[in-house]
């Protein structure tokens, strides 16, 4: 066993060997991947088990990594675990299966295994400082601010809005609808003077010294520029700034983070902003993973969704949405797009069968695949800050 | 939820309930961190996560209820099933 190997099956022999859930139907049952797929495989006690497998010598990095591409990185497997859920807190000690498929995929490419497909995504990300989120037009820097024209929003400034890839350059009418909403709240803020891409998603794919090099990039960007409060609109940046840049940078890392959805749910509650205008949909919510399940955030979108009038809404509580996954996240649409497919129709299913017209996320990275398999239902899927910038007036 | 990495990293003081439970977060209990350090080591636990798994808890709790415990039994009747 090559010696990196042999230092992460060390590293990892202990998560492995607690994951005593073979079997059990708690994580698999949740797992978005393995209830399309039933592929044992895929599974999240499979995850571990190669570890101890590793650490036997009778598997390589090599013979595994494309089983490591089967995950969204949705946490709900991790949650659900009898480990993290009963006994995480009582013994500081919780099952971290994100962090292990993450961290496979970096030994993977550590040792020159690549997925096609990823590999390809980071380096235009690497060429380009974003991913290529538009079906092959190429992104430019330049561009990244283009989403804001004619908004009139100051660059820098304390407290700054932070873009994601997919909405800075494909669902732009999600940070318009954010601006607009703060503006009206007098919410002073502006924007990054120069924005690359978090490097969440090269950390997710297993390129892990880009994803600190595009850390450390925005890192200075807001401290040449005094930033002290980054707000943010994608709970996939949301995770990337409070659980990697932490990791990276550690008590060096002095930025507050907050979350938008958080925000607007806080100014709604003091007044500062009351939704007046009709919204005639009958909807559910979908939660975002990244902010349920490994954030705990479900209080807000409810609250901004009763708050909207006209809006009639049949609400999925959020343990059994812990199930429910968009199949948008852990760059599986980049390498295995049909299965993405696969999980969204099946989110899209559960929504039909309330009788809603209207699937309202609040995550952009959702929406896409949402959306598509929406079309083939007549459910339409829209972002729950465009629904409440409809509601306060504010155009598009 | 503001983050602010010092204040996640910072947990609320350590209040001794037993030879081997502490407290730091009200009604939350945790091992002596000392008896922790051989066969599982523990983690770092950032203040968010810990109070997100005790919500977590509660929460599938009272979902497991509304879901499942639709009656109530009392003892006598476990008592009387054990009988038979």
């Amino acid at each position: 066993m090559p010696d990196p190997e042999k230092r992460f099956a060390e590293e990892w022999r202990n998560a492995a060997y607690n994951c005593f859930s073979s079997g059990h139907k708690f994580c698999r049952e949740v797992c978005p991947v393995m209830q399309v797929t039933r592929n044992e495989s895929w599974s999240p006690t499979a995850f571990h088990a190669n570890v101890v497998a590793m650490e036997k010598g009778e598997l390589e990095v090599a013979d595994v990594a494309a089983d490591y591409v089967n995950c969204t990185g949705c946490g709900a497997c991790e949650l659900r675990c009898p480990n993290s859920l009963f006994t995480g807190d009582f013994y500081r000690f919780r099952t971290r299966t994100v962090d292990l498929v993450k961290a496979v995929r970096g030994l993977a490419v550590s040792q020159g295994v690549h997925q096609p497909g990823w590999q390809r995504w980071n380096l235009l990300t690497d060429e380009r400082r974003h991913e290529p989120v538009l079906n092959g037009t190429p992104i430019e820097q330049e561009r990244v601010r283009d989403w804001a024209d004619g908004l009139d929003l100051p660059i820098g400034g304390e407290t700054i809005l932070f873009v994601d890839c997919e909405a800075a350059f494909y669902r732009t009418s999600v940070p318009r609808a954010v601006a607009r909403i703060l503006n009206l709240a007098g919410y002073k803020f502006g924007l990054m003077n120069e924005q690359w891409c978090c490097g969440g998603p090269a950390a997710e794919m297993g390129y892990e010294e880009q994803a600190r090099r595009f850390a450390q990039h925005n890192l200075d960007d807001w401290r040449a520029a005094g930033v002290r409060r980054v707000l943010v609109l994608d709970p996939h940046d949301y995770i990337t700034f409070t659980e990697d840049y932490p990791k990276y940078f550690g008590d060096a890392y002095d930025i507050e983070i907050v979350l938008v959805v958080e925000l607007l749910a806080e100014l709604i509650r003091e007044g500062r902003l009351t939704p007046h205008v009709p919204v005639e949909r009958t909807v559910t919510y979908h939660d975002p993973c990244r902010l349920s399940k490994r954030k705990g955030v479900w209080r807000e979108p409810r609250e901004i969704l009763r708050a909207i009038p006209g809006v009639t809404f049949h609400d999925v509580d959020r343990v059994t949405q812990w199930s429910y996954c968009s199949g948008g996240g852990g760059g599986l649409p980049v390498e295995k797009p049909e299965l993405t497919a696969k999980i969204s129709e099946h989110r899209v299913g559960k929504a039909a069968e309330l009788g809603v017209d209207t699937l309202v996320s609040a995550c952009p990275w959702s929406e896409r695949p949402l959306s598509e398999a929406g079309k083939a239902r007549s459910i339409d899927v829209v972002d729950l800050h465009e629904l409440l910038a409809e509601s306060l007036g504010v155009a598009p | 939820m503001k983050y602010r990495y010092q204040e996640e990293m910072s947990p609320p003081p350590v209040q001794r309930v037993t030879d081997v439970a502490i407290t730091r977060f009200e009604h939350v209990f945790e091992v002596e961190p000392g008896l922790m350090t051989e066969h599982v080591t523990q983690q770092t636990f950032p203040n968010w996560d810990t109070l997100r798994l005790v919500r977590s808890r509660a929460d599938h709790l009272a979902w497991m209820h509304r879901h499942f415990a639709d009656k109530v039994i009392s003892g006598e009747e476990l008592l009387d099933d054990l009988d038979e």
